[in-house]
């Protein structure tokens, strides 16, 4: 589902990432783990196309980010969902405002957009909070919300970039749980954490970073 | 584009309209400004062009006599007058009439006119040009043909001042264009910058909505159509400010600089349709322009 082939990024004099090889098969779960500064945040957004490596190659089912334009890279985030640490939700719009804009985006019709984003918010527990604004949420809602954004398009790829970060560790188990619920029903998860205890509860594959490299796996 | 979204854009475009509401409050009053400005030029130009062209359309001529004149050859003058297409003679001066209306003219100075040894004045006929089946005649022409003829010392016709008012209204026109110019430039900048303005109050949002698959038309339309939407408003209000504006001054056109005088009208229907595409227009490109600089997401 992703391939990496000896991936290089510099910001500058700085390297960021150094020849990375990877592979994540369709269906599986995987961490991607290793100190802050390791580059665990520029492998996740080489993945999703917000940054373009200075080198190599990187392809999502099959597509190579390299050689698709803007339009398609657009097209393709819409099979890829992304969860970020610090939830980038809009204030000003309603928990389900939120997850529609995802549908929305793609053009779909009003009465699907309802039907579908109803369904995200119910799968992560959330329908009774539609209304409200994410101000008015806690951590693990806000949260919540940005993973039922990111569901909601039915991905191939869940990608999650510290998205227990902020969270205490009863919310992160909470998170992570829905995460697996995620995974079960066939999306290919990847989660960047630098939280040990994160990693001990789990027997996923976990890639380890450090200073931009990748330096094994358990 | 799905057109099922169009809602959506126009729902997108009036929210941006209310969350900065001051911003577009201040580029519609600008813009409505300008073309103010611009619309009373063209109000003024079209009036003074169709005077002078009405005008110009009724050719008027005076022939001045030499003296001593004798009646055989007035005769053969005025026949000859009479056989031009469309000439009608007005008047005809006596040396003595036009003594007495030059004395009436002076009015209290006419004293200086007593010490004269003799009548200096000419006898003249005035003679009017009606066009005849569409066609002017050439003034030029006729005064050549008058002139040759034995007892007329001069001929004089209006459109000699006519065509001096012409070269003043080319003046006009460009001064109007480089005006208009400097304006539209002037309406571009301010559209560019209330856009500018909104895109940047909704960066955060940009951001999120690229994240989650946007295309790039998906986020710019509704800029678009704000920017559509600013120019829509700013061409109607100034149309119809203009209008309003020329219905008091109308009214009041007899105590305003003699405008009474003259057949004062509005601009044709098409200048006013101009103004309004023109005002959409530059809302449309300044969007473009504000939103080609902005998109580097």
């Amino acid at each position: 589902m992703i391939q990496l082939f000896h991936l290089f990024k510099n910001f500058g004099a700085n390297v960021a990432l150094q020849d990375i090889n990877l592979r994540v098969r369709k269906g599986e779960f995987v961490f991607v783990t290793g100190p802050s500064g390791a580059g665990k945040t520029t492998l996740l957004r080489l993945m999703f196309g917000a940054e373009k490596p200075t080198s190599g190659h990187i392809l999502i089912n099959g597509i190579n980010l390299n050689r698709i334009g803007r339009k398609k890279l657009d097209l393709l985030r819409r099979k890829v969902g992304f969860v970020f640490q610090d939830f980038k939700l809009l204030t000003g719009r309603t928990v389900f405002e939120n997850v529609a804009l995802a549908l929305e985006v793609r053009g779909e019709r009003p009465s699907y957009v309802r039907k579908k984003a109803h369904l995200a918010l119910r799968s992560v527990g959330l329908a009774k909070k539609e209304q409200s604004y994410p101000l008015q949420l806690s951590g693990g809602e806000q949260q919540r919300v940005a993973i039922a954004r990111a569901i909601v398009n039915d991905p191939l790829v869940l990608l999650a970039d510290e998205p227990t970060g902020n969270l205490d560790p009863d919310l992160t188990r909470e998170i992570m749980l829905l995460f697996r619920t995620i995974h079960m029903k066939g999306t290919t998860v990847v989660v960047a954490t630098h939280s040990r205890e994160l990693l001990q509860e789990t027997a996923q594959r976990q890639v380890i970073l450090n200073r931009g490299r990748l330096i094994g796996e358990k | 584009m799905k057109l099922r979204l169009a809602p959506y854009f126009i729902r997108q475009a009036i929210q941006n309209v209310r969350k900065n509401w001051l911003v577009h409050v201040v580029g519609v009053s600008t813009m409505v400004i300008s073309f103010l400005i611009f619309g009373t030029f063209l109000l003024l130009f079209y009036n003074l062009d169709s005077w002078i062209h009405g005008w110009g359309d009724t050719l008027s001529m005076s022939i001045y006599l030499e003296d001593g004149i004798d009646r055989g050859t007035r005769g053969k003058l005025v026949s000859l007058i009479r056989e031009i297409p469309g000439a009608h003679i007005e008047r005809t001066i006596t040396k003595k009439q036009a003594f007495i209306d030059l004395k009436r003219a002076l009015g209290r100075e006419a004293s200086v006119l007593e010490g004269l040894p003799r009548n200096p004045l000419p006898a003249s006929i005035e003679v009017a040009f009606h066009p005849s089946g569409g066609e002017k005649p050439d003034p030029e022409k006729l005064r050549k043909k008058l002139e040759a003829f034995t007892g007329v010392a001069e001929v004089q016709y209006s459109e000699e001042w006519l065509n001096r008012f012409e070269g003043l209204m080319k003046v006009f026109r460009l001064a109007g264009l480089i005006i208009g110019g400097l304006l539209g430039l002037g309406v571009l900048f301010i559209v560019t910058n209330t856009i500018k303005l909104t895109i940047y109050s909704r960066q955060e949002e940009i951001e999120i909505m690229k994240l989650v698959g946007a295309t790039d038309w998906f986020v710019k339309t509704p800029f678009l159509l704000e920017g559509s939407m600013q120019g829509i408003v700013s061409g109607m209000l100034s149309v119809l400010v203009l209008y309003s504006g020329y219905l008091i001054l109308s009214v009041k056109k007899a105590d305003i600089f003699g405008f009474a005088l003259l057949d004062f009208v509005f601009i044709p229907n098409s200048y006013t349709l101009t103004i309004f595409v023109v005002s959409v227009a530059l809302g449309l490109l300044g969007s473009f322009i504000a939103l080609g600089r902005f998109f580097r997401l």
